[in-house]
């Protein structure tokens, strides 16, 4: 029995790590190669850089000196950090009222929810682009509610697991201890929510801070978020590609949200379990 | 300090469940009432009614002199105690106290005194800088009850405060919460399935059953006098036994008749049994009514005993008289084993007779 299990183990512990291989090795790729001058990059793309093809941070000096990409970088961070805050706030109120006020319109509400997270964007991209270009949306301001729209399907129905297992008590003492609802909702329900709405917050941030197809639909060139930026600014006349300002680029471009989720990864597993076991 | 009078009172859920029906109830102030019977009963929703939690279907429900039919849980000047303790998790034991206090604006040096004293009272005082989760169950119960008494609210609600405490710090806290009654003097009404908590605590217990009250009486006169079977087997453990029986009436009075036992029915109960003459009743005896028969001149029965269960001070003997179970309760000063028969004598003085379709009392 024993030995079944050492070799089980043993056997699983091989096949996450060839996992981990393989979702590690573009990452690595990337970073060694942003080290490498760009004629090396083509040519050699899977050798460590050494004396002759390392060329320190340069690729990064060139990357950051072209056009746009350090006004993409804030763009990005503002439209990132703005439709999470929307999304986390908006949808764990919804996901409170839903859950707590039981009528057929709150359960058909919710179904919507859920509907929408099942329909892949690729579906709706085209009538929405044109639907939100004709109501002024395509600009930074404009895509937050876009993405909270994008966004709330899967939140809601995360905070809705989660209110589900918190005990109703603990609200009706705050009613009874003076709370209006809203008071209620920020003082007594939100700081309960916190490891869901942390979980939330981590999904989404990835989810926007990578998206490529929303903004280069809405802001196009104009307002390019840090995406868009990288894919057309390093790209060249004619085809030809900065292929070492481009690895250089990636690697900035990963290095805040991958900073964001290590700090709230503890958060990420307490709120799934939390979840898991309540509900 | 207030009166409650609750007048009327219906609650249909919105699924169309009608759980109480039409209840009535008047509780002075300053009293601990104590709404007492089995889940389901309807007694945790009147308690949450009292507070506001629950919507009233119909009736009048006044708090003081005041209507409080659409008054919100916060304006009716009630605390309540929940069973679940529902603190804060968030909050350290002093915030989840104050933050009553905070939400009515009151002066902080104000706050900071009443929650010192209450914390005092209840021997907090150590983990007012403790979060709720870093407590034990009974500590927990303890700022739940702070939490409630730093308000000084009107009316006290307790919704089964103790059901998830061990049975040794159950029975200090009701000690404390008796305690805190007579200190606070305010109107306490306490919500329990536990009927040694019921007798143990309240000026006045409510028994409960599908959303009626069966009786609302002091803990003595329910216990000497239950109005019904139901209370008579509710209240009381072991619970009393039922015999089914025919009132049989001879010379020299009225006699309970069952198989082939004749028990003498007291003299006082003559009136009331008249109009049951060969028909059927129901016997009511506590176990402790039924004692060991010394005196084997006197009428006794044979009682064969399938379990002698000893529990310090008493035997519970459980076993049959005739076909018909029967519990008793007789001191511990002599051995008594199982699968024995002995010699018992009924206390006629302690019977008590109901109506064997209404189930009410007939004369006891």
């Amino acid at each position: 029995m024993k030995q079944r299990t050492k070799i089980f183990n043993g056997f699983s512990f091989s096949l996450l790590l060839l996992l981990s291989a393989l979702f590690l090795f573009p990452i690595y790729l990337v970073i060694i190669n942003s080290f490498k001058s760009k004629f090396n990059i083509v040519g050699t793309p899977f050798e460590f850089p050494n004396e002759d093809t390392f060329v320190g941070i340069e690729n990064y000096i060139n990357g950051i000196q072209s056009s746009g990409i350090v006004g993409a970088f804030f763009r990005t961070l503002f439209v990132t950090v703005a439709s999470v805050l929307a999304i986390v706030i908006f949808t764990s109120m919804t996901a409170w009222y839903i859950t707590r006020v039981k009528s057929k319109f709150n359960k058909i509400v919710y179904y919507l929810f859920l509907f929408s997270m099942i329909v892949p964007f690729q579906m709706v991209m085209f009538t929405m682009t044109s639907v939100c270009i004709n109501l002024g949306l395509n600009n930074v301001i404009g895509i937050i509610p876009v993405y909270l729209g994008f966004g709330s399907g899967l939140s809601v129905f995360m905070f809705s697991g989660f209110v589900k297992s918190l005990p109703k008590e603990i609200e009706e003492a705050a009613m009874i201890d003076g709370c209006s609802p809203l008071k209620t909702f920020f003082m007594v329900v939100f700081p309960m929510l916190k490891p869901t709405a942390i979980t939330v917050a981590i999904l989404n941030a990835m989810w926007i801070w990578n998206d490529f197809l929303l903004p280069y639909l809405l802001l196009g060139s104009t307002d390019k978020t840090l995406s868009v930026a990288i894919q057309l600014t390093m790209q060249g006349a004619y085809g030809s590609i900065d292929w070492g300002g481009f690895m250089a680029m990636l690697v900035l471009a990963i290095i805040p949200i991958i900073a964001f989720y290590l700090v709230c990864q503890k958060y990420i597993i307490k709120g799934v379990i939390d979840g898991a076991v309540k509900g | 300090m207030a009166s409650i009078s609750l007048k009327n009172i219906k609650k249909t859920y919105e699924d169309g469940v009608t759980v109480i029906e039409d209840l009535n109830l008047e509780i002075k102030d300053k009293e601990f009432v104590i709404l007492v019977g089995p889940s389901g009963c309807g007694k945790s929703t009147t308690l949450r009614m009292i507070a506001g939690l629950e919507e009233i279907t119909d009736g009048e429900m006044y708090i003081g002199d005041k209507l409080v039919n659409d008054v919100s849980p916060k304006n009716r000047d009630i605390a309540m105690v929940f069973q679940s303790y529902a603190l804060y998790p968030h909050m350290n034991v002093y915030k989840n106290m104050a933050f009553g206090l905070k939400n009515r604006k009151v002066p902080k040096d104000i706050i900071d005194k009443k929650v010192h004293e209450a914390a005092k009272m209840l021997d907090i005082e150590q983990y007012l800088n403790r979060k709720p989760r870093a407590l034990s169950g009974g500590q927990r119960q303890r700022v739940a009850l702070g939490r409630a008494m730093v308000r000084e609210p009107a009316v006290f609600l307790l919704d089964e405060p103790l059901s998830n405490l061990d049975a040794k710090l159950r029975t200090e806290m009701r000690s404390r919460i008796s305690m805190l009654h007579k200190e606070l003097q305010t109107t306490f009404v306490y919500v329990t399935h536990d009927q040694t908590e019921a007798m143990t605590m309240g000026d006045r217990i409510v028994v409960m059953k599908d959303g009626k009250i069966m009786q609302n009486d002091t803990p003595q006169m329910l216990y000497n006098h239950p109005q019904n079977m139901f209370v008579a087997g509710f209240i009381g453990s072991p619970q009393m036994n039922f015999i089914y029986c025919k009132i049989v009436r001879n010379t020299d009075g009225y006699y309970a008749q069952f198989e082939n036992y004749n028990i003498k029915l007291p003299d006082r109960m003559n009136d009331a049994l008249s109009l049951y003459t060969d028909k059927e009743v129901v016997l009511g005896i506590r176990p402790e009514n039924i004692h060991l028969a010394k005196d084997t001149k006197k009428k006794s029965f044979e009682m064969y005993i399938d379990i002698a269960e000893m529990t310090g001070s008493d035997y519970y003997l459980y076993g049959k008289l005739g076909g018909k179970n029967i519990i008793a309760n007789v001191p511990s000063n002599m051995q008594i084993k199982s699968d024995t028969t002995c010699s018992m004598l009924i206390d006629t003085d302690r019977l008590h007779i109901f109506d064997k379709v209404s189930e009410n009392l007939i004369c006891d």
